[in-house]
């Protein structure tokens, strides 16, 4: 305990003094939300002030009288201006409940389906820490996200602006998602381009409207792939939309082994035929052509045997 | 008291008495500096109930002695695995009779119309194509109810140019040259099979070296030729064998010829009015003998005229088809070894040496002055990589396509590669002056189109293979499935066997 040690004894009438030279700054600034903002300043305040730097002048000045009728209008004690002061995440509360009030008010306005909300790209949870500065957890602020989600599919036709500005607060600054790529095209000739990677294999597909003609890496199809199923596998996306007579394939393939390339084109012939015709991804995406496969070969550990696999345990 | 022993000979001292010990203690050995007493404690007995040492990465488990069954069955007779491999079945009871299936005649050879369907092959020439193996095991006709190929583009072409060949027009008498490839399971061998059906059918006369391998891989025997030309090597067994399947597939026309012209070679053994057919089968009965009658039939059936005293008989000769697979094998050093232990190159077999040479189309002397085809096909499965021919091909190629061989489009050897000159002199360019010799064509072969994989995807639909629906969605799948329509690989296609869910 400070108050212990002598010097703990000064220190402590120093840190009263410069409180009661704070206090009416501190007035001011916190209880600013307070209706009444008080000018009146007691005259013993004043005196102190000049006499700053001498204790020995310090001297008991009585309190004035407590007014019970002002109390309610000019409190005794500081009050902080949130609510959650005490709730150790103020600032991450005050947000939730603002957005909660808006849900409340706007909760009647006709809602719109998830896929044609406008994409948004909301503060990651570590983002909204620093912005915040304060520890949000983890489920509360998925517990926020859901009302911004909520709040994001009101029709936008008839949001009203209040709601707008709010969602504004919480994206990220640059507008990630408003960068985007030009939409691929079919070229002068006639082709569409498609990349695709499987595995250890990466293709490129050329697709021209044709006859039905595959060639991959100049070879025909059969000889590439001597397993049908791997053939069937390459032209896939032209099979299950019935497209496999309508066009041409020439297709560059390189790394990673039979299957893993046979794959690899699946992919990038997918993504050819979108360009070509943008209305079939539904249906590609049914077909399970158009999902990547991102998994590769997971790396060999120093210990173990494989990547997973661990030496056989031996005694001694 | 006197002690009792005589201090003055001590060494007479008497023995000690033994320590009364049991035997075992005085066994005991004790090390001779060792103050300590010894202990006279009987080595650790091992127990008899001891549990044995614990085995580690091992089976623990008793091990039961397996008795090794007792082998009741026999294996195969000599001879009987080799004859099951080479079976060819050509009918399948199984499978449906198919309505309305022509089968290869003169007339429908050339009929366009027939164009992607089944031609069936007439049953009496069967006999006939199985003499001159026109069959290969793994072709799949087992799964019929009886042989037919489709008739692509490739096959009218053939067809028109064998009918014009043997009818009277401009085309009479022309010989033509071609070397068939193809990606594998393009359908090579069984175009040869259709051009010797076809020959069949217009009474010509077919020579045919089913397997080009078989004269190179040292399987029959060898010897040089002669006296005078040591290096030079034939293989009687392997000429036997071509002359009796020459006799029996062309038994009809043989003996209908007679010979014509004179043999010194063959000396007495032919006789005046002779029929070709006893004229070749001299040579099956005397192998030692088969290359000079080899010579002597194919000098009889190139005549054109007949030799002095001959006239009464003499009758006009038929065309000659001469096939041949595997091509590529004929190219390279054979397994054969000389007297010197190096090995014989292919083209010194003078067998091989003679088919080769009617590649090249005769300055002077006609190959064939009665007209014929000559067909050789290379392999894509069996076919040992021959860089001279690869080149040769090329250059073949592109000849056919107008490329100068004095201009730089044309493909030269690479230098650093060493192709075989002697290849390459068998396939280069010379251009008859005779009015009648072709020069060397390459026919390559491909994928069919979509109407013939059409009709022959319905083959297999209503020979009861195919449950499924045959329409033009289906076809076109299948189609480019298999590579652009290769036959073998739509055959594939075709006979698996699918179950429907």
């Amino acid at each position: 305990m400070a108050w212990q040690s002598p010097n703990g004894l000064v220190h402590a009438m120093h840190s009263i003094r410069r409180a009661a030279q704070l206090r009416p700054f501190l007035q001011r600034s916190v209880i600013s939300a307070s209706p009444i903002s008080s000018p009146f300043t007691p005259t013993g305040l004043r005196q102190r002030m000049s006499a700053r730097g001498f204790t020995t002048e310090l001297q008991p000045v009585a309190a004035p009288e407590v007014d019970l009728a002002e109390f309610p209008v000019k409190p005794a004690r500081i009050i902080p201006v949130s609510a959650a002061y005490f709730s150790g995440s103020p600032k991450f509360i005050d947000h939730l409940l603002r957005l909660e009030a808006l849900l409340a008010k706007y909760a009647s306005l006709p809602t719109v389906s998830p896929s044609d909300a406008p994409r948004m790209a909301w503060f990651k949870l570590l983002q909204f820490r620093d912005v915040v500065g304060e520890p949000v957890p983890t489920k509360k602020y998925k517990a926020l996200l859901k009302l911004l989600q909520r709040l994001n599919r009101i029709d936008p036709t008839v949001a009203p602006e209040e709601v707008r500005s709010a969602l504004g607060l919480f994206l990220r600054p640059g507008n990630p998602f408003g960068v985007k790529p030009a939409p691929a095209t079919v070229d002068d000739k006639g082709r569409a381009r498609g990349k695709g990677k499987r595995k250890a294999s990466s293709a490129v597909v050329h697709l021209v409207e044709g006859e039905g003609e595959v060639l991959v890496n100049g070879k025909t199809l059969n000889e590439v792939f001597p397993r049908l199923h791997d053939r069937e596998s390459a032209v896939w996306a032209l099979r299950c939309t019935s497209r496999l007579d309508k066009y041409n394939v020439w297709a560059t393939v390189q790394g990673g082994g039979v299957t893993g390339q046979a794959e690899a084109i699946t992919l990038a012939v997918a993504r050819a035929l979108l360009v070509h015709e943008p209305a079939l991804k539904p249906i590609l995406r049914k077909a399970g052509v158009i999902t990547v496969d991102a998994r590769r070969v997971e790396r060999k550990k120093p210990g173990h045997v494989k990547s997973r696999k661990m030496p056989t345990w031996v005694k001694r | 008291m006197v002690s009792s022993f005589c201090w003055s000979c001590l060494t007479r001292l008497p023995p000690a008495p033994r320590a009364i010990l049991p035997p075992t203690l005085t066994a005991q050995r004790v090390a001779a500096f060792h103050t300590s007493t010894a202990l006279f404690s009987s080595p650790v007995k091992k127990k008899k109930g001891d549990a044995p040492v614990a085995k580690f990465r091992q089976a623990k488990s008793a091990k039961m002695k397996k008795k090794k069954p007792v082998e009741r069955t026999r294996p195969p007779a000599v001879g009987e695995r080799k004859a099951l491999k080479k079976r060819i079945v050509l009918s399948n009871p199984n499978a449906l009779e198919i309505e309305g299936m022509q089968d290869l005649s003169a007339e429908n050879m050339v009929d366009a119309r027939l164009r992607g369907s089944i031609l069936g092959l007439p049953v009496p020439m069967l006999d006939q194509l199985r003499a001159v193996q026109a069959f290969k095991p793994k072709q799949g006709w087992s799964i019929f109810r009886r042989p037919g190929t489709v008739v692509r583009r490739e096959t009218l072409e053939l067809g028109r140019l064998i009918d014009g060949i043997s009818s009277e027009g401009e085309n009479k008498g022309k010989v033509v040259r071609k070397i068939v490839t193809g990606v594998k399971g393009s359908g090579k061998t069984v175009h040869l099979l259709q051009a010797m059906s076809m020959a069949f059918t217009k009474n010509w006369v077919v020579i045919t070296v089913p397997e080009a391998q078989d004269l190179v891989i040292a399987n029959t025997a060898y010897a040089p030729l002669s006296d005078e030309n040591p290096n030079v090597y034939v293989q009687n067994d392997a000429t036997a064998a071509l002359l009796s399947r020459t006799v029996t597939a062309n038994q009809k026309v043989l003996s209908s010829l007679s010979v014509s012209q004179a043999h010194p070679a063959l000396k007495s053994a032919v006789k005046p009015g002779m029929t070709l057919e006893a004229l070749a089968k001299l040579g099956i009965q005397d192998p030692a003998a088969a290359w000079n009658v080899f010579q002597a039939l194919w000098t009889e059936l190139t005549a054109t005229a007949p030799a002095p005293g001959f006239e009464k008989t003499f009758k006009p000769r038929p065309p000659v088809l001469v096939t041949m697979d595997n091509l590529a094998h004929w190219m390279k050093e054979s397994k054969y070894n000389s007297i010197n232990c190096t090995p014989i190159h292919a083209h010194d077999l003078v067998f091989v040496r003679h088919f080769l040479s009617l590649l090249k189309p005769n300055a002077n002397k006609p190959t064939l002055p009665n007209g014929g085809l000559i067909l050789y096909a290379t392999s894509a499965s069996n076919s040992p990589a021959v860089y001279g021919l690869t080149v040769a091909l090329k250059q073949l190629a592109a000849r056919q396509a107008g490329v100068n061989p004095s201009s730089p489009e044309y493909p030269q050897p690479d230098p650093y590669l060493n192709a075989d000159k002697r290849v390459l002199a068998v396939f280069d360019a010379s251009k008859s002056t005779a009015p009648k010799e072709g020069a060397l064509e390459l026919q390559t072969l491909s994928g069919i189109t979509r109407e013939e994989a059409r009709g022959f995807m319905e083959y297999f639909a209503r020979s009861g293979l195919l449950r499924e629906t045959v329409t033009d969605a289906w076809v076109g799948e299948k189609w480019t499935l298999a590579g652009g329509g290769v036959i073998g690989e739509l055959e594939k296609l075709g006979r698996r066997l699918r179950v429907i869910a």
